[in-house]
């Protein structure tokens, strides 16, 4: 190996770091726009399909039922209160404030789980009955496996935060988990306007 | 028998490179003039290359960063991207104006065909005001030299693609669409297309010919084809027919005349005026309609149609009957 | 033990004990355990290596059967159903197993290296993305080998693929195959932006980045981009399969062409996926064997972006027979044209790269002008089919065959061969005989344009592509066996490669660190890299590290050497930043990818496999992520009191 010349001591450098300055935060920025694009592609597909008939929903088919998606919706935006106070509490280092954000939101997350089993009903078309069915199915299958996913992360993070030990670094975790949600509960809200409110207007 | 069917097949015209029809030679034209720019393209980047690396050079010291060939190096490489900029853009106008050339609608006088892609044959149909003067027929495509063409593709099961080769470019027969091609023959002649589009086992052999005759023997073939099946007269041949009708070839063929009507199969009203069997495969001749019967999945392994068990007699009686169907 | 602080420039004292203790805490643990939990990039990017070219062998082996059967007309050495899983085997290999996987493998082995940096940013995921590929491309085979393989191209066209014509488990094994490939490339992906972006060495602003790694930058965000769409689509193919959707099935209301579109909208970036990182290469090795840096680099990286971005708007051009509006197909006539220019832009600058330096005719760069012959070729085929109706002429004919392996093997196989003879050394301390990479080169080069070049003409005289076999009477025997001649060419040196290498592994000259006097930072260490990369993260203070400070290379000191402390910096400008601690090596990779294989695996038999493998793969997510076997508590320990 070369011989080298130091030039610099990086010992003292912060070990903590938020927002763009952890990598986990760029990966969760990347794993978000992965899943950005596969919803995206679900509403492409929507307006691409719509050209096959001649009324949309097609003949014979419900319009959605509104009650539970938009209860669904609005839970989705409110949930960002919380998620925000943890958010800012993980910043702060303030572990109480997290663990208590957090308990509120992995009740909010179970929740949302379950009102997403009702959107499915909602829908009022099977998924193998015609290809706005599949589509509308296939929206809310691919919207709700980040439902899933984020609910068994605030989960088993909660567990964390109660059971501890906890370090500094994990409540950097705790900001990447809410940049998460922001994305969830954000895009779900242009994916509700498509699905369930679009039918009345298309 | 291969040796002749292969003289035959050399006789008829498959390749883009002989072109048949304006529409063909346009594309052709534009073809060419795109291939001599390709290749003096190719061969000025080449030697650029190599007097690259070859070039002379005195002897210098360490990592080359002479300043001075800055200038020219920059230079060349403006002036070679400006070129080939300017070569795409004059292609990509000619390809516009090709491309409107050859879709611009031939207006009324073109006669309408209906080509049908099934898994591994083509349903071919003239269609009339009249419905009674409709032709259905399959594989073997007839049409007048010197008028237009306008062919209505779709398909009842797969993509396919309808590829007349020298004559026209392609077009894909897409389920639940319909999309169309024109063309005019320049000459009479026979002309071999195929199906372009990978759509399963027998992709491979599902050709099609394309027959352009002078206008007046195109109307008697139009008219030869509208006629119901004629009666057999022979005693063998009508013997055949009544084969024919009692046998499981009525699920799935249809003869008008007879009460066999069934629309999965090609049509075989006329199946003895046809220069080809199973898709542009074999010739049409006695041998290979029998072997064709007996067995097509060794001739077509995986075509829908099953092997045949007939006992001699009715075997040659049938096919007696069938080249009846003129 | 912490690392002693430094306030001033100065040489460290007792660099080995450094070494030997970074060493200890790097190192891999010994034996198939260290090997199955190693979070090594080097040791995860070898394996990966080795696995695409055995992919590679494989469908080369599919290729000669193939090239067997069509040698002769009506020829008996594949039936019809046969050929339609071989050629589809081999397309599915070569883009899938081989293409992508080996690029990015190469990538992960380098880039950290190339930044300065210890590993990539998530050590753990890159264990998973190659297990998860393995597990994908066993999965493919084996169920090719049980009769099951998929049989209707590596696009898969439906409704040929749907459920109606084409009954079994053979496309739900395409579907679900791709499913695991594509995960493997988004995580690969992931993992080559955020360490391109926050692990480069200080110093190492965005315009001092090698040309390879903004080759990597640029594949890895549209393997970001581009990948998901062929994964949806393969999922929406596996429901219609499955669970009887409609996505494609016009009968209800679905479309055939919408797959088409979701699928090419990835394929077209996919070949550009292949080709990226073979630009990479090629920089590299000219550079080094010009003995000059490449010329006009902003003109490089600017070309490499505009690639990446235009890359996104060709797609239609493989639907110009569907019989879209002329308007739009002519916009995507323009869009594949205009790609052509930043191509010839980075093709322009090397040209000028080779003019005003002084070449060494050793084996990489030999295969890099075989690159600019065979490259140039199918480009130039490639506007031909820019043009709508010559396209219409020659689409799914062999004409297109022949483009496409010429801008394959020629864009991206030879500057990989190029690379494995420059990096060889650096990967395995020895290098490969160059006597035997000329014959490989010269045999391999003759052999593609003996096979590809007739491919030409025989599409054009008809020949559709994806036939199990042609009639006599087409008079395409003569092209067809002299294309299979070729292709013998090509096996036999491909075979000399691996000889080659096999050969030198044992017995090749040893490599010092830096054989070539190369200017990048992989080669100021050692040939092979200790498990930490650098003893010092090295300080990069121009575009040379090492062309231009021949004496000593300048680092910064202070990470930790007894816990996997690496360096993060600034995106922009590299200034350090702060300090992470990657976590030791790791079984539980291995485990999420096995409950991943279960998930999709079980997905082709029952819907129900998504409620059996998820809370797998849960589980198995949960013992990764979960923080255990602390041991030093170096950080602040969370009060109850905030």
């Amino acid at each position: 190996m070369r011989p080298t010349r130091i030039v610099a001591d990086v010992a003292t450098l912060p070990r903590t770091v938020f927002g763009h300055r952890s990598l986990m935060w760029w990966g969760t920025l990347g794993f978000i726009v992965i899943e950005g694009s596969t919803l995206f592609i679900c509403v492409a597909s929507y307006f691409y399909l719509r050209r096959n008939f001649s009324t949309w929903p097609p003949e014979h088919v419900f319009r959605p039922a509104l009650v539970v998606p938009t209860l669904q919706a609005a839970l989705m935006l409110l949930s960002n209160i919380p998620m925000r106070w943890a958010d800012r509490a993980s910043t702060r280092m303030d572990i109480r404030g997290v663990r208590l954000a957090f308990l509120i939101c992995s009740v909010l997350a179970v929740i949302m789980t379950v009102l997403r089993w009702f959107e499915f009903q909602s829908l009022n078309v099977r998924w193998d009955s015609n290809a706005y069915g599949s589509v509308a199915w296939a929206t809310l299958t691919a919207h709700g496996t980040l439902l899933l996913l984020e609910t068994a992360e605030t989960i088993a993070f909660t567990v964390l935060l109660f059971k501890g030990p906890i370090e500094d670094r994990d409540l950097a975790g705790a900001s990447d988990n809410a940049l998460y949600w922001y994305f969830m509960s954000g895009v779900w809200i242009p994916l509700y306007v498509v699905v369930f409110l679009s039918p009345y207007f298309m | 028998m291969p040796v002749l069917f292969a003289h035959a097949l050399v006789q008829q015209s498959y390749s883009t490179l002989n072109p048949a029809s304006p529409q063909a030679r346009l594309v052709d034209r534009l073809g060419d003039s795109m291939f001599i720019t390709a290749a003096v393209v190719f061969g000025l980047v080449v030697l650029a290359l190599l007097w690259a690396v070859f070039r002379r050079r005195d002897s210098d010291e360490g990592p080359a960063e002479d300043a001075r060939r800055e200038w020219p190096l920059r230079t060349s490489a403006l002036v070679a991207t400006a070129v080939t900029t300017a070569i795409l853009f004059v292609f990509l106008i000619l390809d516009v104006s090709v491309g409107r050339s050859i879709t611009t609608n031939p207006g009324k006088g073109a006669l309408q065909i209906r080509v049908t892609g099934h898994q591994w044959w083509w349903e071919v149909q003239y269609r009339d005001s009249l419905p009674k003067n409709w032709v259905t027929t399959a594989n073997e495509i007839h049409i007048p030299v010197g008028r237009p063409v306008v062919f209505e593709l779709k398909s009842t099961d797969v993509i396919h693609s309808f590829w007349p080769i020298s004559l026209s470019p392609k077009k894909d027969q897409i389920p639940g669409d319909e999309n169309s091609l024109w063309f005019q023959a320049d000459s009479a002649g026979v002309y071999r297309g195929q199906c372009a589009e990978f759509c399963g086992h027998q992709h491979a052999k599902m050709a099609f010919l394309v027959i352009a005759d002078p206008p007046a023997e195109f109307a008697s073939w139009l008219a030869r084809q509208r006629d119901t099946a004629l009666t057999p007269t022979d005693a063998l041949a009508r013997r055949g027919k009544e084969v024919f009708l009692a046998s499981p070839c009525v699920m799935c063929h249809a003869i008008s005349g007879t009460p066999a009507g069934s629309r999965i199969g090609p049509d075989l009203t006329h199946l003895a005026s046809r220069r080809t069997l199973a898709a542009g495969t074999l010739p049409n001749t006695r041998d290979n309609l029998i072997g064709w019967i007996v067995n097509p999945q060794v001739i077509k392994p995986g075509v829908r149609m099953p092997p045949n068990q007939f006992s001699g007699p009715d075997l040659l009686a049938l096919v007696a009957y069938l080249e009846t169907l003129k | 033990m912490s690392a002693p602080s430094r306030t001033d420039a100065g040489r460290p004292a007792d660099d080995d004990a450094v070494r030997r203790q970074l060493d200890e805490t790097w190192r891999q643990a010994p034996g198939i355990w260290g090997w199955l939990s190693s979070v090594d990039h080097k040791s995860i990017g070898k394996r990966y290596i080795v696995t695409a070219m055995v992919f590679f062998i494989l469908g080369g082996l599919e290729a000669g059967v193939m090239r067997a059967q069509l040698a002769r007309p009506e020829n008996s050495v594949l039936g019809p159903d046969a050929y339609n899983q071989f050629f589809t085997m081999h397309g599915m290999t070569m883009m899938f197993l081989f293409a992508v996987p080996v690029v990015t493998a190469v990538g992960l082995y380098l880039v950290p290296l190339m930044i300065g940096a210890r590993n990539v940013a998530f050590p753990r995921l890159n264990a998973y993305g190659y297990w998860v590929y393995l597990a994908g491309g066993l999965f493919l085979y084996i169920s090719f080998f049980l009769n099951t393989g998929p049989d209707t191209g590596w696009f898969s066209y439906v409704p040929l693929a749907g459920p109606e014509f084409s009954p079994g488990k053979r496309v739900d094994v395409y579907a679900q195959s791709i499913t695991f490939t594509e995960i493997a490339a988004l995580v690969a992906a992931v993992e080559l932006i955020v360490t391109i972006f926050k692990n480069r060495a200080p110093g190492m602003t965005l315009n001092r980045m090698p040309l390879f790694v903004w080759a990597m930058l640029v594949q890895a965000f549209m393997v970001l981009f581009a990948m998901p769409w062929v994964a949806t689509a393969t999922q929406l193919l596996a429901m219609d399969r499955l669970v009887a959707t409609h996505f494609f099935n016009p009968a209800e209301g679905g479309d055939a062409l919408l797959w088409q579109h979701l699928f090419w909208f990835f394929g077209h970036p996919e070949v550009y996926i292949i080709l990226t990182p073979a630009l990479g290469f090629v920089s590299m090795i000219v550079a080094t064997f010009t003995r000059g840096p490449v010329f006009g680099y902003p003109a490089m990286v600017l070309s490499l972006l505009s690639i990446g971005f235009l890359s996104f708007g060709l797609w239609v051009h493989h639907m110009f027979a569907t019989g879209l509006p002329q308007l739009g197909q002519s916009f995507f006539t323009a869009a594949s044209m205009m790609i052509t220019v930043p191509s010839g832009i980075q093709i322009f600058c090397w040209i000028a790269t080779i003019w005003s330096g002084r070449p060494r005719f050793s084996v990489p760069f030999l295969f890099v002008l075989g690159f600019v012959v065979l490259f140039v070729i199918g480009g130039v085929t490639g506007v031909m089919f820019a043009s709508v109706s010559f396209d219409q002429q020659v689409h799914d004919t062999y004409f297109v065959v022949a483009h496409f392996h010429y801008v394959l093997i020629g864009g991206s196989v030879f500057p990989l061969l190029g690379a494995f003879y420059y990096w060889f050394p650096k990967i395995t301390g020895r290098m490969l005989d160059e006597r035997l990479g000329r014959w490989n080169f010269w045999l391999v080069f003759v052999g593609v344009n003996l096979t590809f070049f007739p491919m030409h003409q025989l599409g054009l005289d008809g020949m559709p592509r994806r036939v199990y076999t042609y009639l006599a009477g087409t008079g395409w025997g003569r092209l067809n066996l002299l294309a299979t001649a070729g292709a013998v060419l090509v096996v036999l040196g491909v075979l000399l490669f691996v000889i080659n290498v096999a050969r030198s592994l044992r017995r090749g000259v040893r490599a010092g660190d830096d054989p070539w006097a190369a200017d990048t930072l992989e080669w100021a260490t050692t040939s092979p890299p200790p498990p930490y990369n650098f003893t010092y993260i090295p300080v990069v203070e121009s575009g040379s590290p090492l062309w231009e400070r021949s004496e000593e290379l300048a680092a910064v000191s202070g990470l930790r050497t007894d816990v996997r402390d690496v360096l993060v910096t600034t995106l922009l400008d590299a200034r350090p930043d702060s300090l992470h601690r990657h976590p030791p090596p790791s079984i539980w990779p291995l485990l999420a990818a096995v409950a991943t294989t279960i998930l999709f695996v079980t997905l082709i038999f029952t819907p129900w496999g998504a409620v059996i493998g998820t809370p797998l793969l849960l589980l198995t997510l949960l013992g990764w992520g979960w923080p255990h076997g602390r041991d030093h508590r170096e950080q602040r320990m969370v009060e109850q009191t905030g």
